[in-house]
């Protein structure tokens, strides 16, 4: 009887996409989340500094590098925004704005334009209190987390309020200031259980189905994971925040790899060095992995330039492609994954 | 004097959380009053925890002081630390070797390393003198800042050298050129890693393509001069860390480092430039701390025990001889009027109001820091410090300031103005205020009192308003300006 040999899961390092840009322009500053629409277009939302503020901005680019533009900006105005904190694209391609300082949702069409906005302060069912994390499920409604009411919360796309699953706490279905979610290819949800350290996973109902994690920095453990994504195999990536590592699981939470980044230099990158000569030459004898004399991942990430620096966000397009944005390195590292 | 169960003056423990510290509240000098004077000395040397506002909490919501690029995030971060922690002296030790070890962001560029160094002050700032000036020496925003990444073995920059006996240890008139030069080499190859790309990135002023990358230390044997130095009439191989060991033992760092504290923590001194030609304002205090120092192998914690439990420093005579710093204004408001249990924008308004008074934060004038004393005050500085507080202590959505006027005000009952004026002078750190200018408080709260209308039954929040403006002339006065 011939055996049958175990799935195999492989993830490789693609490419970089991003540059510093605090001023506008081609690139990013303090990213917080994206989004890859189906058709490969890819949105970064940089919530920037409250001193800086022209760097807040949604940036729309492609794996290929290109520069489409860039929308929305720091105000309390109609498509502005004070603390972006979360994107979603909708069922019709709609992009999905969280401001976790005005509590509000905004909606932008698929040409950028600005639509709508919606969101009520509160802790009330149908209100908010600093949205952090938005997906859409398979009904085409939009679950928000609501993470200073520590709950997840669904309202349609116009913001009827639908339902709403968690309470604070650090048993199961509780949450301590979750983060990011995801709907995986089945329509479960998952939460960035993000002070319990730990990612739990819900029936499209909210009904609590199990969690895994806490706090270390062993395989399997985390320390502040500040999103997950669930790719269209079921593999589940968590963006191990504050261990600045993607951790990779199986749809059982076998874990199977870690990441710590390995980025180069995109190309908009490699024209900025074209064009500051004295800076190209520097370079040369630039080494990118040093010993560094510390133990703290934040401080090892700040020393070593191709490692993620506050890997907040994870997502994975229809392909299987992983994509980790980083706060601090105003870019995000692809990476292919295969699994047979 | 206002005495405890356990007969501690009150006073003198609000004195001394002035200086271990940025100032107490009410709870807090009467806790440590029944703890007892000594027992607050080693509670603030030696805390039983040592805690504040997370760094997870900090980042997650001002994603700009995870990277600490820019000063308003880099200082804003510390701010965080100095009015959130339980552990006082510990930030105000880090302030202390942050003003005698200047280091500015206006050259290094990245807020990242100089934040760096002032956790290296917070661990070693109240231990062993020489433990600190080596890890000063090995520290990549100093070693930037004073050029020392271009003193080669076969070209020397003397910055660091001249720095680290001028102004970081003995003070001028204890050496010699010669001593700055072999000084100089022995800390040639002493550099930070990448050394030519971070120099260009930092010159070019640029976060470009990826953001910063933080330095490291290191030594690079191959530009180091392995020669014989003769230093301070000691001959041999020296390198940097025997220049330190040499320099700790000597009489007049002990003396000039005990100078430095006595300015900061007991009684404002002359300008450090002065200090080679006027003797010190209190020579047998200094003496008292240098014995300190040797007694205890250069410990500065020890030198702090020493003087504040010293006659010098409970000596009524230096209470109040101070003039408070900008961050001491600031934090000590701050402080007082709570509403930093989670993160707030305020604290960038806090951060620049320092600069705006004079002091921003990883940001000082020059190498030599901030003078102090009364170059502290000038008329746009007495402006931003006085509504500063003002504004702060006068915003009742303020948690500590709701508490306050919610203790004031039963005693409004009575219509004692008095009464009314020292339990708000007890809330704001036990503020001593001169006879006339107390008796000035109090005129100003009757009258104010009168004229409310419906006299005794006026509503209580125009009563409250009364509070409020008791509370803003208080910290308007010349008194909370000292410390």
């Amino acid at each position: 009887m011939a055996t049958q040999a175990k799935p195999t899961y492989k993830i490789s390092y693609a490419t970089t996409v991003g540059f510093t840009a605090d001023f506008g322009g081609r690139g990013f500053h303090l990213p917080v989340d994206m989004a890859v629409r189906d058709d490969g277009h890819i949105f970064v939302l940089s919530r920037s500094s409250p001193v800086a503020t022209p760097g807040m901005r949604i940036v729309e680019t492609d794996l290929k590098h290109t520069f489409y533009g860039e929308f929305g900006s720091f105000g309390t105005g109609e498509g502005q925004f004070t603390r972006p904190s979360a994107l979603a694209i909708g069922p019709n391609n709609h992009l999905f704005v969280a401001d976790d300082s005005l509590n509000r949702i905004t909606e932008f069409d698929a040409q950028n334009n600005y639509l709508r906005h919606w969101g009520t302060a509160g802790d009330k069912p149908g209100q908010i209190s600093g949205p952090s994390g938005l997906a859409f499920n398979r009904d085409g409604d939009l679950l928000v987390v609501d993470h200073l009411n520590h709950r997840v919360q669904t309202f349609t796309m116009r913001g009827k309020y639908i339902a709403q699953f968690g309470a604070p706490g650090h048993r199961r279905s509780q949450f301590n200031l979750p983060w990011g979610i995801d709907v995986g290819p089945d329509g479960q949800v998952y939460v960035a259980d993000w002070r319990n350290d730990r990612i739990q996973r819900f029936a499209p109902d909210g009904e609590f189905i199990d969690s895994h994690g806490g706090h270390g920095s062993a395989d399997g453990k985390f320390n502040r994971p500040s999103d997950v994504a669930v790719g269209p195999d079921g593999f589940i990536y968590v963006a191990d925040w504050m261990n600045q590592r993607v951790q990779v699981f199986d749809t059982n939470w076998k874990f199977q790899t870690k990441l710590r980044g390995q980025a180069t230099l995109s190309p908009w990158a490699t024209e900025y060095l074209d064009a500051n000569q004295d800076e190209f030459r520097a370079r040369k004898s630039f080494q990118p992995v040093i010993e560094v004399d510390a133990t703290d991942p934040h401080e090892i990430s700040a020393r070593i330039e191709s490692y993620f620096w506050d890997p907040v966000a994870v997502q994975v397009d229809k392909k299987g492609r992983l994509y980790v944005l980083e706060t601090n390195r105003h870019r995000f590292q692809v990476y292919q994954s295969a699994s047979t | 004097m206002v005495t405890s169960a356990t007969g501690t003056d009150t006073g003198l423990i609000a004195h001394l959380l002035r200086r271990a510290g940025f100032g107490g509240t009410r709870a807090e000098i009467e806790h440590f009053a029944e703890l007892g004077y000594e027992a607050t000395v080693e509670h603030l040397l030696d805390p039983p925890s040592v805690e504040s506002m997370p760094q997870d909490i900090i980042r997650r919501y001002h994603v700009d002081q995870s990277d600490l690029r820019i000063q308003p995030a880099a200082g804003s971060n510390w701010m965080y630390r100095m009015v959130t922690t339980n552990a006082p002296l510990l930030e105000k030790i880090a302030l202390f070797w942050h003003r005698v070890f200047a280091t500015g962001q206006t050259k290094l560029i990245q807020g990242k390393v100089i934040v760096t160094q002032i956790e290296m002050f917070r661990k070693l700032g109240l231990g062993s003198y020489r433990d600190l000036l080596l890890g000063l020496s090995r520290d990549p925003a100093m070693l930037m800042w004073l050029d020392n990444n271009d003193n080669h073995g076969n070209a020397i920059n003397e910055n660091y050298g001249r720095e680290i006996l001028e102004l970081f240890s003995m003070g001028v008139g204890n050496y010699t050129e010669k001593d700055i030069y072999e000084c100089s080499r022995a800390f040639t190859g002493w550099t930070i890693a990448n050394m030519p790309y971070n120099v260009q990135k930092m010159r070019n002023n640029t976060a470009r393509p990826y953001g910063y990358i933080a330095w490291q230390f290191k030594f690079d044997e191959s530009d180091h001069d392995f020669g014989e130095k003769t230093f301070l009439g000691q001959t041999g191989n020296f390198n940097g860390d025997e220049i330190v060991d040499i320099i700790a033992k000597q009489p007049a760092t002990a003396r000039f480092i005990a100078r430095h504290l006595y300015h900061y923590f007991v009684a404002d001194e002359l300008p450090v430039p002065q200090w080679p030609h006027l003797p010190p304002r209190d020579p047998d205090a200094i003496e008292q701390m240098a014995e300190a120092y040797f007694r205890s192998g250069y410990n500065i914690g020890e030198m702090l025990r020493t003087t504040f439990n010293s006659d010098f420093f409970k000596a009524q005579a230096v209470h109040n001889a101070r003039i408070k710093s900008p961050v001491e204004v600031v934090v000590g408001s701050l402080r007082l009027s709570g509403g930093y249990d989670w993160p707030t924008m305020d604290v960038y308004d806090a951060t620049a109001s320092c600069g705006y008074m004079g002091q921003g934060l990883l940001n000082p004038p020059s190498v030599e820091g901030w003078h102090g004393a009364e170059e502290w005050v000038n008329t746009g500085a007495m402006m931003q410090r006085v509504n500063y507080a003002s504004k702060v202590l006068g915003d009742l959505s303020r948690p500590g300031v709701r508490a306050i006027v919610d203790a004031v005000m039963p005693l409004t009952d009575d219509g004692d103005a008095g009464t009314m004026v020292d339990e708000c002078l007890a809330h704001l750190g036990h503020l001593e205020l001169d006879t006339e200018t107390r008796e000035a408080v109090v005129n100003f709260a009757r009258e104010q009192m009168a004229e409310l209308p419906g006299g005794g039954k006026a509503k209580r929040a125009e009563v409250e308003q009364v509070v409020i403006a008791v509370l803003q002339l208080s910290v308007a006065t010349r008194e909370f300006q000292l410390a």
